[in-house]
């Protein structure tokens, strides 16, 4: 603690003058001080044995505990290479890559967050692995949606995930309710939970980002055509605003408008102040009869309780039973840094994490869907209720996971449900985003 | 412990008209490469990409002041400065003026005063971000239950859901966590006072209040310009404490000046972020400026 004034060395004037006489070759010999502390200090880390260390990224916190074990087995299978699992979350992993000490390999979630990376061409071409050729080529537009790289396959997509509203069986069944397939019968369906003194929907708005790949996503992917739209605003660029062809203001009204109204009637009490977790632990118990949340939540619902028949069913945001589509995500994707150091190492882990037999036992312990071309279905009963719009490829892309990171979506989303004027926010949202356009 | 006389300001002008001895240049040298490699280099980079379109990686063009000017327009932007600004200006009077109160009380005849001085510094040892945490959940969860259990209505929502309250809860964790520093400052200031002044005020007939207010606040003037200074830079970068609580929310109402910088590094927009900080870098100078003028003369750092 800096404490004011204090004459520190007081007069000193006396003293300098005994060593006048420092000789050339003492101050030589602290300029070397200096200058070897320094190196020490810039070298930083120095190469190992034999054995190649590998950092791989992986943040979904659900399924660490799979990878560890993963990691640990490779490590143990070989000497080779060590494969260190590195779980410090996405945006150290982006500040690693401006630092120029991005992982040697990573399974992240693909977003636009990544979109950057390959567009940069930071990411290197996986083409020529055997895991590329074995990668379903229809889910090529989920991939090409976040941008691409000239001539290079610079993610393999490693779990699809698809998510809609979870629903509890038991209490459905209890006040028999069959699953809504428009928007009425999920009204009246809300209705008669509340009217029963049941909690329709458990919602945990302290954590933003629920809102947003949940409530948002859902809504407005429910109804509206997410990939036309942003091909369109794309191409609007800077000009995005009130009198553009597609704006989030023009078009997005409507979903959040419904947003709005299931939000405000239809949830638990202290939605405001709890997060996924305490949301994971109360429905988990029993207390509300549905929940927009992803398949990730449902290990760890079983946590709590293993037994709890929960289903899923796309939320119907219109009256034509049509229109149900279900929101799709490229939850993981492996990418290997232009930038690494151990790229071969990190191909020959790639290859392993590519074994049928492991990267099935992750997608069913995580309720993703498999997509290479000879997987099996995903048999798993709580999935089931999506499986077969996936296949029908009724399915869209969330609006959130679309728009730049820059752009705080997820802020805006909560605000929106926190009471702010969704008119309002939304012309924020173009206005976000014609500026970025502008300058970018 | 003094503050600077006139007589001492004056042996200091009258040293540096003579030559300086080179030794103290080569004592200089170490900490001048160290904050040249760590500081400035960096410093005139981020300064340079300002003027691109850079995500931090792969390839960048020119782009002139475009950054600049998105910023002027940009709400978010301009949201965090009014906010850091606001919060900073309150959080400073909230500290000191606790911080003050608590260095007399711990100053004066009590029972256990090292005790107590000892519990009242232990919030400044323990880190932000943890402070932060288990504040978020006393918050989330403590506080709405004990309001639910008492029928306090109001306690019943979490004070970090509200978007017009949110900073009310970062002004109470942040100045739990500060008023230790300042205290200790306060403190010292307090001692350095001799006692005869007392003495001489209380044979006049003034009052305990009076005598706080006419002569121990005047002479401890110069330690709450330090405090005040020293806290209103360190709010100014107010992060962890944030991220720890709200994490800018709700919606966008207590995101700081250097939580948006630092989302140019994790959301990929390393240009623009960096022109923020150019700005926010300026804008730090002026004030340090500023208060380097108004303190002229007496309590000079």
């Amino acid at each position: 603690m800096p404490v004011p004034g204090g004459a520190a060395f007081g007069p000193h004037d006396e003293r300098t003058t005994v060593s006048v006489k420092l000789t050339r070759t003492k101050r030589l010999a602290g300029l070397g001080l200096g200058l070897s502390l320094l190196a020490g200090l810039l070298s930083g880390c120095a190469g190992g044995d034999g054995t190649e260390t590998i950092r791989f990224t992986f943040s979904k916190r659900e399924a660490i505990p799979f990878m560890t074990k993963l990691v640990n087995e490779y490590n143990a299978s070989q000497d080779d290479t060590r494969v260190v699992l590195d779980t410090s979350g996405v945006d150290v992993v982006s500040a690693s890559f401006v630092r120029g000490n991005p992982p040697d390999i990573a399974l992240a979630n693909y977003n636009m967050e990544t979109s950057r990376f390959v567009e940069r061409g930071a990411l290197s071409d996986l083409s020529d692995t055997d895991a590329a050729s074995r990668v379903r080529e229809d889910l090529q537009p989920l991939m090409d949606q976040y941008g691409s790289y000239p001539g290079r396959t610079s993610a393999l997509p490693y779990s699809i995930m698809a998510s809609s509203v979870i629903y509890n069986k038991e209490i459905f069944a209890a006040h028999g309710i069959e699953v809504p397939k428009t928007w009425s019968e999920l009204i009246a369906a809300c209705d008669k939970l509340k009217a029963a003194g049941v909690t329709p929907f458990y919602a945990t708005w302290k954590d933003d980002w629920t809102i947003g790949q949940g409530w948002f996503d859902y809504s407005v992917g429910g109804e509206l055509d997410t990939i036309d739209f942003f091909k369109k605003l794309s191409e609007e660029g800077a000009d995005v605003g009130p009198v553009s062809a597609v704006s989030f203001q023009k078009d997005f009204g409507q979903s959040v408008g419904k947003m709005l109204k299931l939000a405000k009637t239809y949830v638990n009490k202290d939605a405001a102040s709890r997060a996924y977790g305490d949301g994971n632990l109360a429905f988990a118990q029993g207390k509300a009869a549905m929940y927009l949340q992803g398949p990730w939540a449902f290990s760890e619902i079983a946590k709590t309780a293993p037994d709890l028949k929960l289903g899923t069913f796309p939320l119907p945001m219109t009256d034509n039973p049509e229109d149900l589509k279900v929101r799709v995500n490229v939850d993981l994707a492996a990418w290997i840094p232009e930038g690494s150091k151990h790229k071969d190492a990190a191909r020959k882990f790639l290859e392993h994490l590519y074994k049928p037999e492991i990267i099935e036992a992750y997608n069913k312990s995580q309720l993703g869907f498999t997509p290479t071309k000879d997987a099996a279905v995903n048999p798993d009963p709580r999935v089931e209720g999506m499986a077969g719009y996936y296949e029908k490829g009724q399915v869209y892309q969330g609006p959130s996971v679309l728009v730049p990171k820059t752009i705080p979506i997820f802020n805006y989303t909560q605000a929106v449900v926190f009471g702010a004027d969704p008119a309002t926010t939304l012309r924020t949202l173009d206005a976000d985003w014609a500026r970025l356009a502008f300058r970018q | 412990m003094s503050t600077i006389t006139p007589a001492k300001r004056g042996s200091g002008t009258r040293r540096s008209t003579r030559r300086v001895e080179p030794i103290y240049y080569l004592f200089l040298l170490p900490s001048l490469a160290l904050f040249t490699l760590a500081i400035t280099v960096p410093g005139i980079i981020g300064i340079f990409f300002s003027f691109t379109n850079s995500i931090g990686i792969g390839d960048w063009d020119f782009t002139g002041f475009t950054n600049y000017i998105a910023i002027f327009s940009d709400p978010a932007i301009l949201q965090s400065y009014l906010f850091t600004f606001g919060f900073s200006v309150v959080t400073v009077i909230v500290v000191n003026v606790i911080a003050f109160l608590l260095a007399v009380a711990l100053n004066a005849r009590i029972r256990m005063k090292s005790a107590l001085r000892t519990i009242f510094v232990i919030p400044m040892v323990v880190s932000g971000i943890i402070i932060a945490y288990v504040f978020n959940f006393l918050f989330s969860n403590s506080l709405p239950a004990a309001g639910a259990a008492a029928g306090i209505p109001w306690l019943e929502t979490s004070l970090l859901a509200n978007p017009d309250l949110a900073w009310v809860a970062i002004v109470i964790v942040t100045a739990w966590q500060a008023v230790p520093g300042s205290l200790l400052i306060y403190i010292a200031g307090l001692v350095s006072i001799p006692s005869d002044v007392y003495e001489a005020a209380e044979i006049d007939g003034a009052g305990k209040l009076q005598q706080l207010i006419k002569i121990t606040v005047p002479l401890v003037a110069g330690y709450v310009v330090i405090n005040v200074i020293l806290g209103f830079k360190g709010f100014l970068n107010a992060y962890d404490i944030i991220v720890g609580l709200t994490n800018g929310g709700p919606g966008t109402s207590t995101r700081s000046i250097a939580m948006t910088v630092i989302t140019g590094f994790n959301n990929g927009d390393y240009a623009y972020q960096m022109a923020n900080a150019t700005i926010f870098f300026v804008v730090a100078i002026l004030i340090s400026l500023l208060q380097l003028s108004l303190t002229r003369g007496r309590n000079a750092l």
